[in-house]
C-alpha cells in the first residue's frame, strides 16, 4: 500500500512536469510580436473567454448539445473531485465526512456521464470518423478510476485498484489527449487574446452611440 | 470521400511529381510558418466533434470529412508526426502520419477546398483554437511549393504583375473615375464634384476592389457621393488602389506583404494620413489586421475600413440621411473577416439603421453569422466551384427566412457569392453594399 501511495504522489509529479515540459516545448516555436494597432482589450477577451464566453448562451456548440455540454461539465467536476481524492488518500489526510457524499455522487455522475460519452464516439460515425486510440484510451482510463475511486470510497478495501487506476492514468495524461488538462487553459488564453484584442470579444457597442 | 482534385488538375499533376525535397520544403515551411500559439492549439484538440455544426462546408453536406476537427486533423497528425515524442515514437496512439502525396492530396482537397477561414469553427470550439489559423498555416506550405488551385493562384500573380487583382491598367484606371465623376456631376448638378486621383497631401486614401471598376461602378459612386456630401479631403492613387490581398488566402505572406505594402507606399507618398479600406472582408482583414505582421512593422498611418469613417460622419452629422429613401424590408449579411475576424460589428448596423426605413437581422448575426461561401479564395477556386454552391445553402436558407427584399453586405466578395446563390436558390432579392444603400440615402445640399 506504501508503495501504491508513492507511486500516485510520483506518476502524478512526474505528469506535472512532462506537461509542463510540453507547454515550454511550445515556446520552442517562437512567440510572435505582434505590430498591428489593437481594436479592443486582449484581457477583457480572456476575461471572456474564461467566463461569459463558456456558457451556452454565447458559445453555439454548448446551446445546440446541451446533453454532452452538461455530461462534460460533470465528467470533468468527476474527475477533478476524483484527481484530488486520489492525492488526499494516497497522502493519509482524511476526507471531510460531510464532503463523502458530494465526492461519491460526482465520481458516480463522472464516470456515467464519461461512459455515455464513451458511447457516443463508439457510435456515432461522425465521432468514429474524427476519433483515434487515444480518444478511446484515455475515456476508459478516466471511467476505470472513477469507478475505481467510488467503490474505494465505499470499500477501503479496494483503495489499491484506484490508486493502481490513478497511477496509469497519471503516467498516461501527458501521452494523450489529456494533456488538454493543462492546454485548455493556454488554448483559451490565446482565443480570448486574439478576439478580444480585435476587439470582437467581448461584444461591444460602438464607442460613442 | 471522393476528391474534387481530379488527373487533370495541374495541382494533381504537381502533387504525382513532387520530389522528397519538395515534400522536406513543405514541411520546413509548415515548421517555420508555427509559432508557439500554434503548436499550443495543435496540442489541445480533444476531437469533441462540437465544431461539426458551426461549419456551413458540414451543415450543407453532413460529410465527415467537412468537419472541422476533421480538417484540423489533416494539420495535427503531421504535427504530432514531425514535431511530438510519442508522435514520433508511438504514432498509432494519436493518429500521427507522415507527411505523404496520398496526406498532401487529402490537404489540398479540404484545407483549400473545404474551409473558408471563415473562422466560426473558432467561436464554437470548446478549447478555443484558432482552426482557421491554422489551416492558413498549412496553405503556406503548400503555397511553398506551388501546390495552390490554379485560379487562386493566377489571382496572386495577376495582382502581383499589374497591382490589382483584375490587371487593369493605370489609364484604364484613371478613365473609369474620370467617366464616373462626370456622371455624379451630371447627376447631383455639381459641376464641383471631383473624385480626385493622386492629390498630394489630401487627408484620406480611399481604396477599392477592383471589380467595382469592372463590374460594380456604382460602389464606386456611392463612396464618392459620401465623401462629397462629407466634404471630406480625399483621393485615389493612380498607382495603387486595389484593396484586395489574395495572399490572405493562398497563404504566401511575401506576395501578401508586397501587396499590402503598396497602398502604405502609396499612401505615404501622397501624404495621406489615414488609409480608408473599401467594403470589403477579406482586405480589411488583410490590410488592417495582418499587413503589420506580414512586413513586421507598425502602420505609419491610421487604416479603417469605410464603414467606420461613414458612421463617424452620421455621428459627428457631417452627412444626413434620409432613411424614407429605403423602405424596402433590409437584412444584413456579416463579412466573416470584416465582422468575425475584424471587429467591424455594430458600425454597418448604425449606418443601416439611418438608412433604411426597415432592417431585419439574419439570425443567427454578428459574430456568429454564417459564412456566405465565397471567401477563403473559394470565388477564385473554380475545381471547387460545385461545394462553395452547395455550402452557400446554408446563407440562402438564412437570407429566405429573414422575408428581406434587400441584403445589405459590406464586400463584394459576399455579393459575388450571393448574386449565384439568389439564381441558384431563386431567392427574391437584391445584393448592395452598405455604401450604395446610404448613398441613396444622402441628403445632399447644393454645392458647386
Amino acid at each position: 500500500m506504501v508503495i501504491l501511495k508513492f507511486g500516485v504522489l510520483v506518476s502524478f509529479g512526474l505528469s506535472l512536469i512532462i506537461l509542463a515540459i510540453q507547454v515550454l516545448h511550445t515556446q520552442s516555436f517562437g512567440r510572435r510580436r505582434l505590430f498591428s494597432k489593437a481594436a479592443g482589450n486582449a484581457w477583457k477577451g480572456v476575461a471572456y473567454a474564461f467566463g461569459q464566453g463558456m456558457l451556452p448562451r454565447e458559445k453555439e456548440s454548448a446551446a445546440k448539445h446541451l446533453p454532452t455540454y452538461s455530461a462534460g461539465i460533470i465528467y470533468h467536476t468527476g474527475i477533478f473531485v476524483a484527481i484530488l481524492a486520489a492525492l488526499a488518500l494516497a497522502t493519509d489526510v482524511k476526507l471531510p465526512e460531510v464532503a463523502l457524499p458530494f465526492f461519491h455522487v460526482l465520481m458516480a455522475g463522472g464516470f456515467f456521464t464519461g461512459a455515455g460519452l464513451l458511447l457516443k464516439r463508439v457510435v456515432k460515425p461522425q465521432m468514429r470518423y474524427i476519433s483515434c486510440p487515444d480518444d478511446f484510451a484515455a475515456n476508459i482510463l478516466v471511467d476505470i478510476f472513477l469507478l475505481a475511486g467510488f467503490l474505494a470510497l465505499w470499500h477501503a478495501a479496494l483503495l489499491p485498484a484506484f490508486f493502481t487506476a490513478a497511477i496509469i492514468l497519471f503516467l498516461y495524461m501527458p501521452m494523450g489527449k489529456i494533456r488538454h488538462c493543462f492546454f485548455f487553459f493556454y488554448s483559451r488564453l490565446l482565443f480570448g487574446s486574439y478576439f478580444g484584442r480585435r476587439g470582437v470579444l467581448p461584444r461591444r457597442r460602438l464607442a460613442r452611440i | 470521400m471522393s476528391p474534387s482534385v481530379t488527373p487533370a488538375d495541374p495541382v494533381e499533376e504537381k502533387i504525382r511529381t513532387l520530389t522528397e525535397k519538395d515534400i522536406k520544403k513543405v514541411l520546413a515551411v509548415f515548421r517555420e510558418k508555427l509559432d508557439a500559439a500554434a503548436a499550443a492549439s495543435l496540442y489541445s484538440c480533444v476531437h469533441c466533434g462540437l465544431c461539426a455544426d458551426s461549419c456551413h462546408y458540414h451543415l450543407a453536406t453532413g460529410e465527415p470529412e467537412a468537419m472541422p476537427a476533421a480538417k484540423l486533423d489533416l494539420v495535427n497528425r503531421v504535427f504530432k508526426k514531425y514535431h511530438t515524442l510519442i508522435g514520433k515514437n508511438l504514432p498509432q496512439l494519436g493518429g500521427a502520419k507522415t507527411l505523404t502525396r496520398e496526406m498532401i492530396r487529402d490537404w489540398v482537397d479540404s484545407l483549400f477546398g473545404r474551409c473558408t477561414l471563415c473562422g466560426r469553427c473558432s467561436l464554437s470550439c470548446t478549447m478555443g483554437i484558432n482552426i482557421f489559423s491554422l489551416i492558413r498555416t498549412s496553405r503556406s506550405a503548400l503555397a511553398a511549393v506551388g501546390l495552390v488551385p490554379p485560379g487562386l493562384q493566377s489571382t496572386v500573380d495577376t495582382a502581383i504583375r499589374s497591382g490589382n487583382n483584375m490587371g487593369i491598367s493605370r489609364e484604364n484606371w484613371i478613365e473609369t473615375v474620370a467617366w464616373l465623376e462626370e456622371e455624379l456631376q451630371n447627376e447631383l448638378a455639381a459641376p464641383g464634384l471631383r473624385l480626385p486621383v493622386d492629390r498630394k497631401g489630401a487627408r484620406i486614401l480611399y481604396t477599392i476592389n477592383p471589380r467595382e471598376a469592372m463590374f460594380f461602378p456604382l460602389s464606386i459612386s456611392a463612396a464618392g457621393k459620401i465623401f462629397f456630401a462629407a466634404a471630406e479631403d480625399w483621393t485615389f492613387s493612380s498607382a495603387s488602389f486595389d484593396v484586395t490581398n489574395y495572399g490572405l488566402y493562398n497563404g504566401d505572406d511575401e506576395a501578401a506583404g508586397i501587396m499590402s505594402a503598396r497602398l502604405l507606399q502609396a499612401a505615404e507618398e501622397l501624404g495621406c494620413r489615414e488609409l480608408v479600406l473599401a467594403e470589403c472582408g477579406h482586405g480589411f482583414s488583410s490590410n488592417r489586421w495582418e499587413a503589420p505582421e506580414w512586413l513586421s512593422r507598425k502602420q505609419s498611418l491610421r487604416v479603417r475600413s469605410i464603414l467606420e469613417v461613414v458612421a463617424e460622419y452620421i455621428q459627428d452629422g457631417r452627412v444626413r440621411l434620409d432613411s424614407s429613401r429605403n423602405s424596402k424590408l433590409h437584412t444584413l449579411h456579416d463579412p466573416c473577416n470584416l465582422v468575425r475576424l475584424g471587429g467591424i460589428i455594430e458600425e454597418q448596423r448604425y449606418i443601416l439603421k439611418h438608412a433604411v426605413r426597415n432592417l431585419v437581422e439574419m439570425r443567427p448575426n454578428r459574430g456568429i453569422n454564417y459564412c456566405c461561401g465565397g471567401g477563403g479564395g473559394q470565388l477564385a477556386m473554380t475545381n471547387f466551384a460545385k461545394r462553395r454552391l452547395e455550402a452557400g445553402k446554408v446563407k440562402a436558407d438564412q437570407i429566405r427566412a429573414t422575408g428581406a427584399e434587400v441584403v445589405a453586405t459590406p464586400c463584394h466578395n459576399c455579393i459575388d457569392q450571393l448574386m449565384e446563390l439568389k439564381k441558384l436558390h431563386k431567392l427574391a432579392v437584391e445584393i448592395r453594399t452598405v455604401c450604395e444603400i446610404a448613398a441613396d440615402a444622402l441628403i445632399i445640399e447644393a454645392k458647386t
